[in-house]
């Protein structure tokens, strides 16, 4: 049982290869197309801007590659930036077009216009349920309420309630912090940088692959 | 091969570089200051055969060969054979307020319950944080002071004649430092002296370390016409005119005898306790309102050590000048035998800073001794060795570092 | 209000931690590892790791202490300490820090900010000032671990490096830290009004009610602390409840 996580040059890889070697996966880090299309499970990271993120991308001929990972309907998880390039597009510095897996787009964390609310959003924060329920996603067995590390200025709105597995509020708003559909998870935070509970969520992900 | 090059002030010809810490052979031993002459012959550390001096000698057997236990035992012996129940001063800590000093009276008092009085043999200039100190020492740190400034004329061109004659400015102020314990525990009718920490941690000859009573040569004199201040003696200070022989009273060292009689004792506390500069520096903040410098000291790399007199930096100057190390090896070599830094680190920095010319002061330290800014590069190039200088494309060099950047290395 | 960050400073010299007072004094205090591994299985949110003689030695050797510490300690980790070059940066995410935080070769050269932040995002950056007081309301900027004064006004150049793409600013007393005799509140007061990227406050804090006086009086958004966890006076359960009793939220 491998799972791969996408090398394009970008993200804090190394600690998301020890959280799943922590939890017991056989893990690795590559952008070669059949070692992902024969992987188990996939991870996409990232962190920083949309538009850099898909560029790079591109540039390593990975967006086909993921697309035809996820017809297979193994599992696939994007987090933070990876999560965000799931959807169709993004708002920042223009408009840049993402992986369209999932209907939606991503545009700059709403806050309100006050001093007290700052960005990027950097602090733990409260999962709470959206319209999907955990069982039988990352998120079985996690605790509503529980809190997760988040670092971003962006948050996806994806056009389907029923893509949404978690939200959080910041600043009054609250946006989707996790999506769902199919197989094909985003999370807006950091497991492999939210303690033990974090934990649980790569150790959910990896049973999936199993399966 | 070569000519051998003269080697000033009777130092080592061969320039050699402690193999443990980052001193050099040159680093002159304690002298009777009051006896300092032009010319003379300087004792310097012992290296042994393998190339380590004595004090990293020390330090190893510091660590391994002391019961401290035991000396901690002796320290509470001696102590309770002075120690005063009808509220008088039972012990004498001369100190600056600095963080060695604070440690020494604070610990006295407030752990092994004896009564100092804290006396402070003043500054040249105090700086602003020494001044601060000093004050915290005794607000903060709950303690007696008694601060001693000498005539200030005097002081004044005893150390310009100290510089221009010995390249050593601070030596007037020195034999007033070693006096002051002793000659207050003599006045106040006080019995014991307490010291900080033993010079023979520097590289003094190691005997010193196992007893505990210094040299008694250090502080008195039966002759006090001869005694020289900046190479010139009282006698010849006072033919000039301008003084009398009351003027001196502060540096006339007590007679030895009379504190034979007067059975004073002066002690090292770095003799029982374990000491450990660094350690002084926590507990002094901890305890005595100590605060470190907001800069770094100008030709070295910390901020906490010795910062409470503006000529400070100017006594490192000169033994740079005259033995080819400035404060930053003076301040290395004793964090890494204390195991703060490793060698290596410990000559990265002198290679960074030991050269570092201290500007802050330095117009202040020249009206201090009046000295034009000339004649003090003049006294200063007079008195560099040929042994560890070398003048290349008009620019003075060392001729040897501990990290082997020296022209002749 | 955002949750409370409960940060561990680790200051780092070769193979040990160390902790000084007022950015001065190597004192050796444990294994940097074995410490971050304990504060973040006791529930500590973030662990910083400043490398404090890198400015001595003109270096910067925490990548294989970061490296060990990714491999059980699943937190955000952000080093510090001499990083000056891009590579500098590369080197320390690779090794799996999220954050460097950068002071000295930022006061230097303002640019290298806005070009790290760009080519690595803001959220990775992290501005380290080191503040000095010196009159009332007014706190001088220094570098090279609180030894080199800049001239440079502290709150001006919060400004300036918010404008540059800081993500966040880690802002150390220097005349409070090791003291452990509580932050300099004022200094937070006016740096946390001027910027909207987070604050981190450094230096000072002795007891959880420290943190409670800050807290409680600035819109701050975390604070790091050392002496307080390091020389194990209270814990790090005590010190969230401490919060939690006055009615600051932190991550449980």
């Amino acid at each position: 049982m491998m799972i791969a996580v996408i090398d394009y040059g970008i993200g804090n890889v190394r600690s998301i290869l020890s959280a799943f070697e922590n939890q017991g996966a056989n893990v690795f880090l590559t952008r070669d197309k059949n070692k992902i299309l024969e992987s188990d499970g996939v991870i996409l990271p990232g962190v920083g801007a949309f538009s850099h993120g898909m560029d790079s991308l591109n540039k390593h001929g990975l967006v086909d590659i993921i697309k035809e990972y996820v017809e297979s309907n193994k599992p696939f998880m994007g987090i933070c930036l990876g999560m965000q390039m799931l959807f169709e597009e993004s708002e920042e510095f223009g408009v840049t077009k993402g992986l369209g897996l999932i209907s939606g787009k991503v545009v700059k964390l709403p806050t309100k216009d006050s001093q007290n609310e700052k960005l990027p959003h950097v602090s733990w924060n409260e999962l709470n349920s959206g319209k999907i329920q955990w069982p039988n996603t990352v998120l079985e067995n996690i605790k509503e309420g529980s809190d997760m590390y988040f670092v971003h200025s962006f948050v996806a709105q994806p056009n389907n309630e029923s893509n949404v597995l978690s939200t959080t509020e910041y600043s009054g708003y609250n946006f989707c912090s996790s999506v769902k559909s199919g197989n094909i998870y985003g999370c807006q935070f950091h497991p492999e940088k939210s303690g033990k509970i974090g934990l649980k969520i790569v150790k959910n992900f990896i049973r999936m692959c199993k399966e | 091969m070569s000519d051998k090059l003269e080697a000033y002030y009777g130092l080592p010809n061969e320039v050699m570089f402690c193999k443990k810490c980052v001193i050099s052979n040159q680093r002159p031993s304690s002298t009777i200051e009051f006896k300092n002459e032009k010319g003379e012959k300087k004792k310097v550390i012992n290296f042994n055969e393998e190339c380590i001096c004595s004090a990293c000698v020390y330090h190893a057997e510091k660590e391994t060969g002391i019961d401290w236990g035991d000396r901690d035992g002796k320290l509470r012996e001696l102590l309770a054979k002075f120690r005063s129940n009808d509220g008088s001063y039972d012990v004498i800590v001369p100190g600056s307020g600095g963080k060695d000093s604070a440690f020494t009276a604070h610990i006295l008092k407030y752990k092994y319950g004896m009564n100092p009085l804290t006396v402070t043999w003043a500054p040249h200039l105090y700086t602003d944080i020494g001044w601060k100190n000093m004050q915290e020492w005794m607000h903060t740190g709950g303690l007696d002071n008694i601060l001693y400034t000498p005539n200030g004329i005097l002081h004044k061109e005893m150390t310009k004649n100290a510089f221009h004659n010995l390249l050593h400015p601070f030596q007037p102020f020195i034999v007033g430092q070693r006096i002051i314990g002793p000659a207050m525990a003599k006045k106040f009718g006080v019995k014991l002296v307490m010291y900080g920490e033993n010079q023979a941690e520097y590289g003094n000859s190691i005997e010193e370390n196992t007893n505990p009573i210094m040299d008694m040569d250090f502080f008195s004199s039966d002759d006090a016409l001869s005694m020289k201040f900046g190479g010139v003696s009282m006698q010849e200070y006072i033919d000039t005119g301008r003084y009398s022989k009351d003027d001196f009273s502060p540096y006339i060292a007590p007679e030895k005898q009379d504190l034979i009689d007067a059975g004073v004792e002066v002690h090292y506390l770095g003799y029982y306790l374990k000491w450990d500069p660094q350690e002084c520096y926590y507990y002094s903040v901890d305890n005595t309102g100590f605060q470190a410098n907001s800069v770094r000291t100008e030709g070295t790399y910390s901020k906490y050590s010795s910062i409470d007199d503006k000529i400070d930096p100017f006594h490192y100057l000169t033994t740079l000048i005259k033995f080819g190390i400035g404060r930053c090896t003076y301040d290395a070599a004793q964090e890494v035998r204390n195991d703060k830094i490793t060698r290596g680190e410990g000559a990265y920095l002198v290679e960074k800073y030991d050269a570092e010319f201290p500007n802050i002061y330095f117009k202040e330290f020249l009206e201090y001794i009046d000295t034009t800014k000339d004649q003090f590069w003049e006294t200063i190039d007079k008195h560099r060795s040929p042994h560890i200088w070398k003048k290349v494309n008009g620019e003075w060099m060392l001729r040897h570092t501990v990290s082997k950047t020296g022209t002749d290395d | 209000m955002n949750k409370i960050r409960v940060i561990a400073r680790i200051d780092v010299k070769n193979e040990f931690a160390i902790k000084g007072i007022h950015l001065e004094g190597l004192r050796k205090v444990g294994n940097p590892n074995e410490m971050a591994l304990d504060y973040y299985n006791n529930g500590i949110d973030e662990i910083v790791f400043m490398d404090a003689v890198a400015a001595y030695y003109d270096r910067n050797s925490l990548s294989e202490l970061i490296q060990r510490a990714c491999a059980d300690v699943f937190i955000p980790i952000t080093v510090g300490g001499g990083i000056r070059t891009i590579d500098d940066i590369k080197n320390a995410l690779k090794s799996g820090a999220d954050k460097v935080a950068i002071n000295t070769k930022a006061v230097q050269d303002p640019d290298f900010i806005s070009q790290s932040s760009k080519i690595f995002g803001s959220q990775c950056i992290v501005s380290s000032i080191e503040a000095k007081a010196i009159g009332e309301n007014k706190w001088e900027v220094y570098t090279d671990n609180g030894r080199e004064p800049t001239g440079k006004d502290v709150l001006e150049w919060a400004k300036d490096v918010e404008k540059l793409g800081a993500g966040e600013i880690m802002l150390t007393s220097i005349d409070k830290e090791g003291t452990k005799r509580g932050f300099d509140i004022r200094l937070y007061q006016n740096v946390a009004t001027s910027v909207l990227i987070p604050v981190i406050a450094s230096g000072g804090m002795g007891q959880g009610d420290d943190a409670v006086q800050l807290i409680k009086n600035v819109n701050i958004d975390a604070v790091a602390v050392a002496s307080i966890l390091h020389y194990k006076l209270e814990s790090i359960q005590k010190i969230k409840n401490t919060l939690i009793e006055n009615q600051i939220k932190v991550r449980l």
